[in-house]
């Protein structure tokens, strides 16, 4: 994936295992189309999502991270989910204040069944990023407590 | 769980780790796509990677032998499988592990087929680049991967079963045949649930009522030694988890003891009275009252909320059976396994809504079946305000499909066949009687489609609307407007009795439900399966299970279904000794643990507490038979000291990593 033009993003997803991980599963099993350009990292729940995962995604290279889990009272561990929602939000102001687009990163419901919208959010989410172009956190002005 | 090293059966040296990744084709659903070759060698020269090889199925024989043989032949101590996800072969892999003398957690698959070749089929370029960063991934991963314990728990071979309507007591039942102790614990004063007031129901060829029927299961549970009956009581504490429950019941005082003669004299001295609940309202009852005739127990209870303690029915009870001092009390269970079968609420419309609330001609597709039970408040006849009417309309879908602003979204499934089983049933009763049927759909589904064909033999008047139909209240006057959407006509009819036919609801409490036994809802507030398909009666939370009504409207016969196959699945669970559960559990390293305690709040299931050292210093322990293994204790730790086996950071941090070393 070479930068400038023809830039292809590379985006990070953290998906639970019980909602998102299993919608991608069945877009795989409906034989569904999207982008190659995502990473996924299975996590039992959203709620094991360490803020420091996603900022050390975007360190080494990602251009773009996904949080998804299971809908809000749907959580597979009770409010695991509303832990990732309350972190998440945080988490937003954090990486604005670091220079980091908005739109590269984002957290999504994606329920087992909802095979459609982790290929539309996928699609999307890729379609942006790449439009904003490679993120090069270390080449910005950014003050990163190393 | 400690810090320290635990000898564990299979565990490698971890000095040297040595890795083998296997590539699966799976015929051509991964190798029509993706170039296995390429990933393979790819693979090869992987750190650590010591051998990758492929194969047309890894899954069958011949592909387990391989994978069994090279795990000797290469003294491996982790596995990487590239093939399809953990769900339907972790199992399968798991065992080869094992039998070829590894732990079986040091495996890590990567579903190169469900995450590539099926999605990015039209690319076979990115497809195979895909891939490879995958297996990168999972072998970076797969490198810090530990041997974990198997871990098991005691069963304690008992149930509760809390509601005891018609589905709690074909699970109670089922389960006391099986010869398994259970515990019902009903929050009303008595047994049977909506289905005691059901009236009639529609049984081929036979006069068959709810209570008939809850009569039956009554009969058979209270003479079943292995039945414990709690009525008036409520589960207030739920601990433990799956095969080791302790439950906490709160015995609310009944105020008349097993005395009680039922005579009724009580009742004729009461001074207060409430509209009856056990009558959907029609009617009132006193403070003090016997829900129904022939309910169980059959013992007149007192309610708290309208009783004045006046002390009038204590003068008078013959048998002295009334205390009015009687204190609420507790017990506490200890079981296995846990049936809910909370049922639901009847719709209630706001007032206003379809008239409702406006008139007494405007009532519920409930409250007409209280009035035509021969147990009802009129002994089964139709009488509205002093007179017997004889236009009567029916709007269905009244709290479902989304017909109101206020009403759910869903098909509530039982009422079309309920209230046409109704119209039948003033058909059969008064043949002068005028019924129209108003509806959106008529949805009597399966072998209740024969009430519909009655009906229209019957000349119950089918109206159908797309746009609600408007109910107006005047002097004494009801009447219904409405667009027929078939031929196109506004039609206004007068009514004499308008029957709203009102759905299912969640019951009010299942907030504090949900919350209690950590079970989660779905979208329409209902509980939520494990899967809809094939977990249909189990909740999310293991040794928890589903019946009846709780997890979405069903009919009397389906709720005796789901009450039988909740308790099929409590069984098997129960007739075990011990069970395994898996070891993806927190685990606290105490030398980093400062005590904060934020793990402690944070955890949904009480599985951590802060445990004083001899130095009086406190660090977090994790009960493992609580924990769930959801991770978010390891999330929220300032200091990375409580950690979730196999996705502790040490392992999820490199896989992030990795995606980058291409």
């Amino acid at each position: 994936m070479s930068d400038g033009d023809g830039f292809e993003p590379t985006i990070v997803v953290f998906a639970c295992h019980w909602c998102t991980y299993q919608a991608i599963n069945l877009a795989g099993t409906s034989r569904m189309k999207y982008p190659p350009n995502v990473r996924v990292i299975r996590v039992m729940c959203s709620g094991r999502v360490d803020p420091q995962f996603v900022i050390e995604a975007f360190k080494n290279g990602a251009d773009g991270v996904l949080v998804a889990g299971c809908h809000p009272g749907d959580c597979h561990y009770v409010n695991g989910n509303m832990k990732t929602m309350r972190r998440t939000v945080m988490l937003e102001k954090l990486l604005q204040d670091m220079g980091i687009e908005k739109e590269r990163f984002r957290r999504e419901w994606i329920s087992a069944a909802e095979a459609k919208k982790w290929v539309e959010v996928v699609t999307e989410m890729v379609e942006q990023v790449r439009k904003l172009g490679p993120l090069k956190l270390a080449e910005r002005e950014v003050v990163m407590n190393e | 769980m400690s810090s320290e090293e635990v000898k564990v059966e299979g565990a490698c040296p971890t000095d040297e780790v040595r890795i083998g990744v296997y590539v699966c084709h799976c015929g051509l659903n991964i190798a029509g796509v993706i170039n296995v070759k390429e990933v393979v060698e790819y693979a090869q020269k992987l750190p650590n990677v010591v051998s990758a090889k492929e194969y047309i199925f890894m899954c069958s024989a011949p592909g387990q032998d391989l994978i069994r043989e090279d795990i000797k032949k290469c003294k491996l101590n982790r596995v990487v499988i590239a093939a399809c996800g953990p769900e339907m072969h972790e199992p399968t892999f798991r065992a080869v592990l094992e039998e070829a003398g590894l732990n079986p957690y040091v495996l890590e698959m990567v579903s190169i087929r469900e995450g590539s070749s099926w999605v990015h089929y039209e690319d076979p370029e990115a497809a195979t680049e895909k891939a490879k960063d995958m297996v990168r991934m999972a072998v970076a991963r797969a490198r810090n991967l530990e041997p974990l314990e198997k871990m098991s728990g005691e069963v304690k071979q008992r149930a509760l079963i809390v509601g005891g309507g018609i589905a709690g007591l074909a699970s109670a039942l089922d389960l006391a045949e099986r010869g398994f102790e259970v515990h019902i614990v009903e929050k009303k004063p008595v047994l049977g649930g909506h289905a005691a007031r059901m009236g009639q129901l529609n049984v081929e060829g036979r006069k068959v009522s709810g209570k008939d029927l809850v009569d039956y299961l009554v009969k058979k549970v209270k003479d079943n030694p292995n039945v414990h009956i709690y009525t008036n009581a409520e589960v207030t504490k739920v601990d433990g988890s799956i095969g080791n429950f302790t439950i906490t019941v709160k015995l609310k005082p009944r105020y008349v003891n097993d005395k009680c003669t039922s005579c009724g004299k009580c009742v004729e001295v009461c001074p207060v009275t409430a509209p009856n609940e056990y009558e959907y309202g029609i009617g009132e009852r006193k403070a003090i009252f016997l829900p129904f005739e022939g309910a169980y127990p059959n013992q007149y209870v007192i309610d708290p909320e309208t009783c004045t303690f006046c002390g009038k029915c204590v003068e008078v009870c013959p048998e002295g059976a009334i205390n009015l001092d009687e204190k609420e009390k507790e017990i506490t269970l200890e079981v296995g396994g846990i049936i809910l079968a909370t049922g639901h609420d009847p719709y209630e419309p706001p007032v206003g809504e379809y008239g409702y609330g406006l008139s007494p001609k405007v009532i519920t597709l409930h409250q007409l079946k209280r009035l035509l039970s021969e147990d009802g408040p009129t002994k089964g006849e139709l009488v509205i305000d002093g007179k017997r009417p004889r236009n009567i309309v029916f709007i269905s879908c009244v709290g479902s499909l989304g017909t109101t602003p206020n009403a759910n979204q869903y098909c509530s499934r039982m009422c079309c066949s309920a209230s046409l089983l109704e119209a039948l049933h003033i058909k059969e009763k008064y043949p002068d009687a005028q019924v129209f049927f108003v509806h959106k759909d008529v949805r009597t589904y399966g072998k209740d489609e024969n009430l519909y064909w009655k009906a229209i033999d019957n000349l119950v008047k089918f109206v159908r609307f797309e746009e609600s139909p408007k109910v107006t209240v005047g002097k004494g006057e009801v009447k219904v407007e409405v667009e027929e959407s078939t031929i196109q006509e506004r039609l206004v009819i007068p009514a004499d009795l308008v029957v709203l036919v009102t759905g299912m609801e969640p019951p009010k409490e299942i907030e504090e439900l949900r919350s209690l036994f950590k079970v989660g809802c779905g979208g329409d507030g209902f509980l939520k399966e494990a899967h809809l398909k094939l977990n249909p009666v189990e909740s999310l939370t293991g040794g928890i299970y589903l019946a009846g009504t709780a997890t979405g409207p069903k009919s009397i016969a389906e709720s005796i279904v789901a009450g039988s196959a909740a308790a099929a699945k409590a069984a098997s669970l129960l007739s075990k000794d011990t069970i395994e559960v898996e070891p993806i559990v927190a685990v606290v390293d105490e030398d980093k643990c400062s005590g904060c305690g934020i793990c402690v709040s944070i955890c949904p299931y009480g599985a951590i507490s802060l445990e004083k050292k001899e130095d009086g210093t406190r660090v977090s322990k994790v009960d493992p038979m609580l924990c769930q293994g959801c991770g978010t204790c390891g999330a929220a730790c300032p200091s990375a000291a409580i950690q979730q086996n196999s996705y502790k950071d040490k392992q999820i941090i490199p896989q992030i990593l990795a995606v980058f070393e291409r």
